[in-house]
């Protein structure tokens, strides 16, 4: 204790003078400083009030104002939207007369040029066949059963083979309206075909028949929200896909 | 705006330079090349007379005493300029004064959180303990305490030098002619005023102080059932195995709080004696600017172990007041 | 050369002072994850910044204690014993 310098007076006077530091400063900064402390923050809760107060009030007058403004506008709306309506209500019986003229003349014309695109692509078939035969034997050098070729092309065109769709084959498909796609206008034993088929196997209730020269060959058909994809473009891709 | 500020961070700039060159002139061979020489480190405080105060044995006016008077005039200094801010019915504090206000703003705001409802018993026990370890600590660091004070002959290694109008300790270097010294009768400086938390009285009184003060809160807080925390028979008889494992932990109990004291005395008087013996060795090693930085980190050792102090006798205090152990509320 | 009791005094402090510092070491690992921890806390909670400082410097401080008396008993075997 000697060496490292504690001695009882000495500590007793540093106790005596940190009781007596104690007191001034508990009297005289912590007492004065709380004091001031906890002036200084209902000072600024009871400008925060009435400032919230001031608000209120405002907000209040501002709401009333407000409303007044509301009601005259609602008034003068509705006298306009009268105004308007009764004119509107005129004008819309001229106008839907002219569109429903318009629009059976419009149907007319677009159901014209679809069965001419589709009486050109039949035709355009039938030259496709005997260009690709052609091409076909001059590659091959020889003349295979003309009438298995036909078949074969037809099968390209209409994705049937063996009398029956050869997309649906392992499709589970369920749907109440089937749409199928082909490159070319299917003739109409083909339509009948893929159509008994396609009813048979999904059960919808009709099927409608689109032609699209973008799918290249085969069928694209859709039951409900699936589309079964047995096009040749479609295949192309994928081959393309495994290719990479 | 900017180029005001630009300016006078090239005055300080200028500052630092001149004060590098001034001490490289001084202390290096390019100029005066006065070697500065390791003080003697003395750990307890040093006795400036020869007779003890009052006749009392072993109870002599030491440099820490001097220092404590000194800590004791900076907290009455910021007891005075505080109120006379306070009297003068501003909002806010300026100087100072607003400094210490804003200091024990947050140091009340961290009692609030911890001790409750309990703040206002507690906080002025954390403000005195904090003012008063941050006084003497920074005091410490004003220039000429622990380097002014009696030459102090026949202990020590180096010779005195007459400037005329004062005597200095003079290192003349190894070999020096008709200097010479006989290793440990040499002349040592007896400094007037050293920062009283390198003593140890001080240290510990604080520590004493605090940790009865903790003991006093308890029992305020808890009356008697405080002393169930050190003497834990509760449930002693009814759960024999873990009523012991309670009351052994009771027992422990009571000597960790002696512990504290000693924690709380020797962390002050480490960390505050350390940094003082690092100043010294930092100063005679490398004279030129680096004890800069070191005086640096002692302020900021010196505010943190003030904080310290004060926060944990805060905490203490907080916990005495809290009722200890779950089983209270579950008879309750 | 002869041997002399003083200067194997001084050398067993001197050895006896550096080992006691060793000590120092836990201290440094422990400020080390306290801080780590706090400031990862402080990272993922911003708003509690002020509490968690307020715990990490009691931690701190617990963990300094031990460097401290490692140096008291470094100090004492310098300045005191013998």
């Amino acid at each position: 204790m000697e060496a490292l310098g504690i001695n009882l007076p000495f500590l007793l006077v540093q106790i005596i003078n940190l009781l007596i530091v104690y007191t001034v400063v508990a009297k005289w900064v912590v007492g004065p400083v709380g004091k001031m402390l906890t002036q200084r923050r209902e000072t600024i809760a009871q400008g925060m009030e009435d400032a919230r107060v001031a608000g209120e009030a405002r907000a209040n007058a501002e709401e009333e104002a407000a409303k007044i403004k509301a009601e005259a506008q609602a008034e003068a709306s509705k006298i306009v939207s009268d105004a308007t309506e009764r004119a509107q209500s005129a004008g819309a019986e001229v106008k839907a007369a002219a569109e429903a003229e318009a629009s059976t003349a419009k149907d007319k014309a677009l159901a014209n040029v679809e069965a001419e695109r589709n009486q050109m692509l039949g035709d355009l078939r039938g030259q496709v066949a005997a260009l690709a035969i052609a091409g076909a034997q001059k590659l091959v050098g020889e003349v295979l059963d003309e009438k298995k070729q036909h078949a074969l092309l037809n099968d390209f065109f209409a994705g049937v083979k063996d009398g029956s769709v050869v997309v649906l084959a392992d499709a589970g498909l369920k749907g109440d309206s089937a749409e199928v796609t082909s490159a070319l206008p299917l003739t109409d034993s083909e339509q009948d075909l893929v159509k008994k088929d396609v009813l048979d196997k999904s059960g919808a209730e009709a099927v409608s028949f689109l032609v699209d020269p973008a799918i290249l060959g085969g069928l694209v058909i859709k039951v409900g929200d699936k589309v079964m994809d047995g096009s040749v473009a479609g295949k192309l891709e994928g081959l393309r896909q495994n290719m990479r | 705006m900017s180029e005001v500020k630009n300016e006078e961070r090239t005055w300080a700039r200028w500052v630092v330079l001149a004060a590098i060159i001034v001490g490289v002139f001084l202390f290096t061979g390019l100029g005066l090349g006065i070697k500065v020489i390791m003080p003697e480190v003395f750990l307890p405080g040093e006795a400036l007379s020869e007779t003890p105060i009052l006749g009392i044995e072993g109870f002599y006016l030491t440099n820490t005493f001097v220092g404590m008077i000194g800590a004791d005039i900076a907290v009455l200094l910021i007891a005075f300029f505080v109120n006379r801010g306070v009297k003068s019915g501003k909002m806010a504090l300026d100087g100072v004064s607003g400094a210490i206000e804003a200091l024990l703003e947050a140091l009340e705001n961290m009692t609030e959180g911890t001790a409750g409802k309990w703040t206002k018993d507690i906080f002025p026990w954390f403000a005195t303990i904090t003012l008063l370890v941050l006084s003497a600590n920074w005091l410490g660091l004003l220039p000429g305490v622990e380097t002014i004070g009696f030459i102090h002959e026949g202990h020590g290694d180096y010779a005195v030098r007459d400037l005329g109008f004062v005597q200095t300790i003079w290192d003349y270097g190894e070999g020096a002619e008709n200097v010479h010294i006989e290793e440990g009768h040499g002349a040592s400086v007896v400094p007037f005023f050293r920062p009283v938390s390198t003593d140890l009285n001080f240290t510990f009184a604080l520590a004493i102080v605090a940790v009865l003060m903790v003991q006093v809160m308890g029992f305020r807080a808890l009356g008697w059932g405080y002393l169930t925390k050190f003497w834990n028979t509760k449930h002693f008889f009814d759960k024999p195995i873990f009523g012991f494992i309670d009351f052994g932990v009771g027992l422990l109990e009571l000597v960790s709080e002696l512990s504290k004291i000693l924690s709380f005395a020797f962390r002050l008087f480490g960390n505050l004696f350390a940094g003082a013996v690092l100043i010294f060795v930092m100063g005679s090693l490398v004279p030129v600017f680096v004890p800069a930085m070191f005086y640096m980190l002692e302020l900021f050792v010196g505010m943190i172990q003030a904080i310290v102090f004060g926060m944990l006798t805060m905490t203490f205090m907080a916990q005495a007041t809290q009722s200890h152990g779950d089983h209270d509320e579950a008879h309750a | 050369m002869e041997f002399s009791v003083e200067a194997a005094t001084i050398l067993g402090k001197l050895i006896g002072a550096g080992l006691a510092m060793i000590g120092a070491i836990g201290a440094g690992a422990g400020i080390g994850i306290v801080t780590s921890g706090a400031v990862q806390a402080m990272g993922r909670n911003p708003d509690a910044a002020g509490n968690i400082q307020t715990n990490m410097i009691l931690g701190i401080a617990f963990a300094e204690a031990v460097a401290i008396y490692c140096l008291v008993v470094a100090l004492l075997i310098l300045f005191v014993v013998g």
